[in-house]
């Protein structure tokens, strides 16, 4: 069973994880439709599925593909409230990538 | 054993209590004689992939070993992907972005069906899971003693931070200063100069934080704080114009970095709010 992980990333890091999977933590910025900005030290735009529950000015955590052009089709996400500690996500993801021995399978 | 002690009175002690794992002090607390069994019995934050890992490089479940410690009763912090309720057992698949592991909550005999655990804990909660690490067929998975849903967020940074701490404490133990002290040392040394070393240690690489006061600091303010100790020499303090020229930092990056030295009290605004002096003690 090949293990898999699901890296955290920021918005600086999308472009290193193109058709991949991600995880990352950011601030619900604006909602369009099926279409969401969202601030992770940088925004991108999520393209959300049916069961998404997003509330702009929110916390949310999600879980996508990253697609070419850097935007990302979210497989899962995750309402977080308003207590979320931004820079401390953006501080985990960039831990999670000075020590990946702890946290990513290659 | 030196990295033990070391483990012992600074990560655990300190934050043993608070994430509520104090349930086992006592057993390590005993551990001054150095006896196996005892050092096995301490509560390590890891993340999923340490344990599918340690799992990979141990060839029993007796000897499961991270960063050369051995390891027992672990906690880890998660999302709950699948519920799979058994007649003695409830059976979660918990993820933590790092990796997947079954966590097998045993029901009390007493009790009827496992209807209230799964309950408890729907699909994409995030979950505290206190256990023991167990090995079967060549499989991790963890018996868990405890389980709590996550309420606050932050938790789950909170601990792979902690996670992240613990390893490097263990892989690169403290700073040279106190680094083979071990348990030799008086128990009550402060364990604020045992974090900052710790932070020191694991910082080495990528913060290169040296000095102690600037260790709880964000690494730009870090680099902020050591540009005016090289650059100090006038009381006037020095503009936020030239210390962004001179630290090659963005405008807005000097003034959050400021902005927390002030807060730390290691630095003082003079002529203007954007002219700061280090604060000498």
């Amino acid at each position: 069973m090949a293990e898999q992980s699901t890296p955290r990333v920021t918005c600086g890091y999308l472009n290193s994880y193109v058709g991949k999977n991600v995880m990352i933590v950011g601030k619900v910025q604006q909602l369009r439709g099926d279409e969401a900005v969202i601030d992770a030290d940088g925004s991108f735009t999520a393209h959300l599925n049916r069961d998404a529950h997003l509330s702009a000015g929110n916390g949310v955590q999600i879980i996508g593909k990253v697609n070419p052009d850097l935007s990302i089709r979210v497989l899962s996400s995750l309402d977080l409230g308003t207590g979320v500690d931004f820079e401390l996500s953006n501080t985990v993801a960039e831990i999670s990538h000075q020590h990946r021995n702890l946290f990513m399978f290659e | 054993m030196s990295a033990y002690g070391g483990y012992q009175r600074t990560g655990y002690g300190a934050q043993g209590g608070e994430d509520g794992g104090g349930f086992v002090s006592g057993s390590q607390q005993g551990s001054q004689a150095g006896q196996k069994r005892n050092t096995d019995e301490y509560l390590r934050p890891v993340t999923i992939k340490q344990l599918i890992d340690s799992n990979k490089a141990s060839y029993n479940e007796a000897d499961v070993q991270i960063d050369g410690m051995p390891v027992t009763q672990v906690t880890v912090v998660g999302q709950v992907r699948a519920v799979n309720p058994q007649a003695t057992n409830v059976t979660f698949k918990l993820d933590d972005g790092t990796a997947t592991i079954d966590v097998k909550k045993w029901l009390d005999a007493g009790k009827s069906g496992g209807e209230d655990e799964v309950a408890r804990f729907p699909l994409d909660t995030y979950v505290r899971v206190l256990g023991r690490i167990q090995s079967f067929n060549g499989k991790v998975h963890i018996g868990a003693h405890h389980m709590r849903a996550i309420e606050d967020f932050n938790e789950v940074n909170y601990h792979l931070l902690e996670a992240t701490y613990v390893h490097l404490l263990l892989t690169k133990g403290g700073s040279a200063k106190t680094g083979g002290g071990g348990g030799d040392g008086d128990p009550n040394a402060s364990m604020f100069v045992d974090q900052g070393n710790g932070y020191n240690a694991g910082g080495g690489g990528g913060y290169g934080g040296e000095d102690s006061r600037v260790a709880m600091c964000s690494r730009q303010a870090q680099q902020l704080y050591r540009w005016y100790q090289s650059a100090q020499g006038n009381t006037d303090g020095i503009n936020i114009r030239d210390v962004v020229a001179g630290t090659k930092m963005s405008t807005r990056d000097v003034q959050a970095a400021a902005d927390e030295l002030l807060g730390h009290g290691l630095v003082y605004t003079t002529v203007d709010e954007e002219t700061w002096a280090i604060l000498e003690v």
